[in-house]
């Protein structure tokens, strides 16, 4: 059964499309991982799946029903950002007894297991905390939750190294557990790579990718040598990335479309092909304009 | 994994029970107004005094009127307080709809409205404390019927209930479109302004009488709970729409 469903979905905010004809799918009890830029359009997103915002145009179906509005979906999804707002006169506490009573697989005994373990106090009050204590007990809250679909946008915000490595085996145990379908946006692909299973990569609104992660991997490669031998290598090839080494060498990543042959042809010429991490890929994809920082320091 | 099934009923009553508990602001709020709405009574609504060469008599009256209007206008701010932004998106980091979250915001209005009003009823019997207490030289006390009391407690309620209705409208409006923020009170002091020349048949001394002059408790108590459906309904109607967070 898929879960999340989407069509043709736009989404306009006065002249510029955060969304732009965005179609895919998402299937049951799978982690995905939404990586784009900044404005992208992943919050956006989020926001229409959660019910929050309305469609421009398209159509979007989460759990067969339409997001906005709806009280299903909402009792079976729950959206952690960074800007979440709690009931500001409960303490923490009392901000969980309140969860408790509105979601029907809510864990108590976890919430108050992780709530302990990341030392928050009891008595506290929400706004009272600071911005990785906030991100923190928004993670506990979407985890015990424990809804069918379970999206965090950013949740490592402010979090320390520590928190954000516990909070990332937290997830991936209690989604062993209790599977789920989970939707995670990050900047850090790098860090929650191990975690994805699959991974949906979105730029100006429009989807990517939609590829397993395992294939992400494999997705380009990099090859490095003298530039007249690269450029004549990846001749009439989708050349995603380049950048001069030195005077009269240069590094390429392409996508990997090479038989084993034309790579042993390659390294006879004296090229050196590497892999690319997943996340230099995702950067050169979704880069917005050609060349790096570097061509921005050239005047010429 | 399953769904959870819920019931709107419920979801309502979860909303409505917590947000007892974090908008104790309100009744705070409302404790000092009536406090500081009982202290200016002490001047006394009205007065009336004679002499003559050999004696001299003021009589000062005294009432919980200013109490009733205070506890109005903190029943029209409260409201459109709990309209903006920061308690509206409290909803929704719960299971919630616009509609459960809205029904839950007038269950809410009219508890704190039954408090406010009955309150502000009860505030006469303070004063007549502070009264006998502080009382300059001679205080006399008009006893009132319990039915004429009764009245007066559902009217207050009443009145309170309409004017929190028609804050909920407003900041409904404002949420819709900052616009209302400058045309709202651009609207009132217009209708102040227009027909003020003529002496009678102001927008605002028509609608002072619809209101405020109704003479049968049966009339004025359908008169005011239409109004005040008519106003959270459309409320509801128009935020159904609205995005959020």
């Amino acid at each position: 059964m898929s879960i999340i469903e989407c069509r043709g979905l736009t989404k306009v905010y006065g002249k510029t499309k955060a969304l732009n004809n965005l179609s895919f799918t998402i299937e049951e009890n799978k982690i995905t991982g939404l990586i784009g830029r900044n404005g992208a359009g992943k919050t956006t997103l989020l926001k229409i799946i959660a019910g929050f915002l309305r469609e421009t145009s398209g159509e979007i179906e989460i759990f067969s029903e339409k997001p906005f509005n709806n009280l299903i979906v909402s009792a079976n999804l729950i959206y952690i950002n960074d800007q979440m707002k709690f009931p500001t006169a409960l303490t923490l506490k009392e901000v969980l007894h309140v969860c408790a009573s509105f979601y029907e697989k809510w864990d108590h005994d976890l919430a108050s297991r992780l709530f302990d373990y990341f030392s928050l106090q009891p008595t506290q009050h929400y706004n009272d905390l600071s911005k990785g204590m906030k991100s923190t007990f928004n993670m506990i809250v979407g985890l015990s939750a424990r809804c069918a679909l379970t999206m965090f946008d950013e949740p490592t915000t402010g979090m320390d190294a520590a928190v954000r490595k516990d909070f990332y085996r937290a997830l991936l145990k209690d989604y062993i557990a209790y599977p789920r379908t989970i939707l995670l946006s990050s900047h850090h692909l790098d860090e929650i790579e191990d975690l994805l299973e699959d991974i949906l990569l979105i730029k100006e609104g429009k989807e990517l990718l939609h590829i397993q992660i395992e294939d992400l991997k494999e997705w380009a490669i990099g090859v490095q040598g003298l530039t007249t031998t690269v450029k004549e290598w990846t001749n009439n090839r989708e050349v995603i990335h380049s950048n001069g080494i030195g005077l009269d060498r240069m590094y390429a990543v392409i996508k990997n479309d090479f038989s084993e042959s034309e790579k042993q042809q390659g390294k006879a010429a004296g090229l050196a092909i590497t892999p690319v991490s997943s996340s230099d890929v995702c950067v050169y994809l979704t880069r917005k304009t050609k060349g790096g920082i570097d061509d921005v320091f050239i005047k010429d | 994994m399953s769904l959870s099934r819920i019931r709107l009923r419920d979801i309502i009553k979860k909303q409505y029970a917590y947000k007892l508990r974090d908008y104790i602001q309100v009744f705070m709020s409302l404790v000092f107004i009536q406090m500081l709405a009982i202290l200016f009574s002490f001047n006394g609504v009205g007065m009336m005094g004679t002499s003559s060469n050999t004696f001299d008599i003021n009589v000062h009256f005294y009432s919980a009127d200013i109490v009733v209007t205070f506890t109005m206008l903190w029943a029209l701010i409260t409201s459109i307080l709990i309209t903006t932004q920061t308690y509206r998106n409290d909803d929704f980091a719960f299971i919630t709809n616009r509609f459960s979250s809205n029904l839950s915001n007038m269950l809410f209005l009219l508890t704190a409205s039954l408090v406010g009003g009955f309150t502000a009823m009860l505030s006469s019997n303070v004063m007549r404390i502070l009264m006998y207490v502080f009382g300059r030289t001679e205080y006399l006390y008009t006893p009132t019927a319990v039915s004429e009391w009764l009245i007066g407690s559902i009217a207050t309620i009443l009145y309170v209930l309409l004017f929190s209705a028609l804050g909920y409208f407003f900041g409904t409006l404002v949420q819709i479109n900052k616009v209302f923020v400058v045309l709202l009170p651009a609207l009132f002091i217009g209708i102040l302004i227009i027909g003020a020349g003529t002496m009678n048949g102001t927008v605002l001394n028509n609608v002072f009488e619809f209101i405020f002059m109704e003479s049968s408790l049966v009339i004025f108590m359908v008169k005011i709970v239409i109004l005040a459906a008519l106003l959270f309904s459309s409320s509801a109607l128009m935020s159904n729409r609205m995005e959020v967070r």
